[in-house]
């Protein structure tokens, strides 16, 4: 496509197959401990 | 449901409920926009008649001689103008087809099934001191009291919050069990007793602990330094930045700076560590709006993992983020995200916490919606074995939900917090970055609202910039590549 450049990345709909693990990590233990921070996070069941 | 925004020269298309991104030029942005308007409620797809309404409105913008080169046409060559948005056109139907575009939101039931599911406990942070040896003046726990008394966490407390965990944990196996404070250097020996437990335990449980620990440094020396090196998977070391920053608002008790004394101690943490699994942790105020300057003094000094992260505070604090002060510190945002690209290019880069955003290896949708599982999946502990739904209820005792001894005895209230995720606030619902926070944060919606299922708007606002700035980082790093 000319004028749209779609990055890399996963479609969260795909991932209602696999998903729900629970085995990340919960989100406010990483640094934060004052927000809630998911997005930066790595699934840990690829 | 989209998001478009501009930032740094680049434009930007989120489709919000596939999490796709697109870059794209501002032909196409504008198109995007036209088609989003015009756009079948249903199919998501425009007419053959509003198809020529958006050639039409394009057209009428861009038939200047000045937007000639954007379609590498001749001027005046209007025809071939025309093409070339049928053929934009065209893409943007393509990308709906590929379900990268004008996606719904399917994910409310599934969500609800999931939050069905038996509740298991992953994760604790453990008070292990209610005592500190800094007094910091935006301390949520009141320099390690927590609106309670001083006091260290027996190994005995810390014993059963562990065993705890492993029983209530089902199947999950990596465990995380982060040591608090106040000050955790405080009870370093308990500290270190703990993880020699949990080490013993995770074999005979099929466990994994993930350790941490947050400390402010001061008591940090060779062989505290050694221990955490080798048990702690994550260490976040507090510090505010610039020194004046720092010690404005970190000072000891008797009211002297705790820059001078710590930085070295963790300069030296960071290089051990490999310039991995640590971070540099620092809290902006009111006091340093220009808090970008505290990041770059971070970077300056070799730091490659840094958080510098908002005060939350109520109004009536000084230094408290006001709603006035958010346009300074958006551009803030820009400003730091434009000085991480050019670090970059000149092989300096560092990780910024807020910024980092994992497009193609991120969480799962069910992660992304459900919130953060504090009163659910983590817990607190207290020192002397009170179970909390996070660190920033500890103290609230209407939030007390049960202890090591007993377990969990306010199963109403973690019944609470399991419905506590996006669909349940109506702001998030409305919200492109609900992906990204998973609902926001409770604690902070309990401060400024009195209820658990609302928002911290000033926090989501600031949360959007950030997942704005985020992405244009990505975009910068995929258009660079080429």
């Amino acid at each position: 496509m000319k004028r749209i450049k779609t990055l890399n990345t996963r479609n969260l709909k795909d991932t209602m197959k696999k998903g729900g693990c629970g085995e990340c990590q919960t989100s406010c233990q990483s640094a934060c401990k004052t927000s809630c921070t998911v997005g930066n996070q790595s699934c840990e069941n690829k | 449901m989209i998001h478009q925004y501009k930032n740094n020269g680049y434009n930007i298309v989120l489709d919000v409920n596939s999490g796709m991104i697109h870059v794209v030029d501002d032909v196409a942005y504008d198109i995007i926009a036209l088609f989003d308007k015009l756009r079948d409620t249903k199919t998501h797809m425009v007419s053959e008649k509003d198809k020529e309404t958006i050639v039409a409105e394009i057209f009428n913008k861009y038939n200047k001689p000045e937007y000639a080169e954007l379609f590498e046409i001749e001027p005046g060559n209007y025809d071939e103008m025309k093409s070339a948005i049928q053929e934009s056109i065209l893409d943007v139907e393509q990308l709906v087809k590929d379900g990268a575009l004008f996606t719904e939101d399917i994910y409310e039931n599934y969500i609800n099934e999931f939050k069905n599911r038996e509740t298991v406990v992953k994760a604790l942070c453990l008070h292990i001191a209610h005592d500190c040896n800094l007094a910091c003046r935006y301390c949520f726990a009141e320099e390690g009291e927590y609106h309670g008394h001083r006091e260290l966490m027996s190994y005995e407390v810390g014993k059963r919050a562990l065993d705890f965990l492993i029983a209530n944990s089902g199947n999950r196996r990596n465990l995380e069990v982060d040591f608090f404070g106040g000050e955790p250097l405080m009870n370093f020996e308990v500290v270190k007793e703990l993880v020699k437990y949990g080490r013993e335990q995770e074999k005979l449980h099929n466990k994994k602990f993930r350790f941490t620990l947050t400390t402010n440094g001061i008591l940090l020396d060779n062989e505290v330094e050694e221990f955490l090196n080798k048990e702690m998977s994550n260490v976040v070391l507090s510090i505010d930045g610039r020194k004046e920053v720092n010690d404005l608002m970190r000072p000891s008790r008797n009211g002297k700076g705790s820059y001078d004394i710590i930085i070295p101690k963790f300069i030296k943490l960071a290089e051990d560590r490999n310039q991995t699994n640590y971070y540099v942790r620092g809290t902006f105020t009111r006091n340093n709006l220009d808090f970008s300057e505290d990041v770059k003094h971070f970077a300056e000094l070799g730091f490659k993992q840094i958080s510098v992260e908002p005060v939350v505070s109520l109004p009536e604090e000084s230094y408290s983020i006001r709603e006035e002060d958010i346009p300074k510190i958006c551009q803030e945002y820009d400003k730091l995200a434009k000085y991480m690209l050019k670090k970059k290019k000149e092989g300096k880069d560092f990780n910024f916490f807020h910024f980092m955003i994992d497009l193609s290896g991120g969480p799962c949708v069910a992660k992304r919606l459900s919130g953060c599982g504090s009163g659910t999946e983590y817990l607190a502990v207290t020192p002397w074995g009170d179970f909390y739904p996070c660190h920033q209820f500890v103290g609230e005792t209407e939030y007390l939900m049960g202890n090591v001894y007993e377990g969990i005895k306010r199963t109403d209230l973690r019944e609470d917090f399991k419905q506590c995720n996006v669909y349940s606030k109506e702001k998030c619902k409305k919200c492109f970055a609900r992906f990204y926070c998973s609902g926001g944060c409770a604690a902070n919606s309990y401060k400024f609202q009195g209820q658990i299922d609302d928002t911290y708007d000033i926090g989501c606002e600031l949360q959007r910039k950030r997942v704005e700035c985020a992405i244009m980082l990505k975009a910068a790093e995929a258009v660079g590549e080429e």
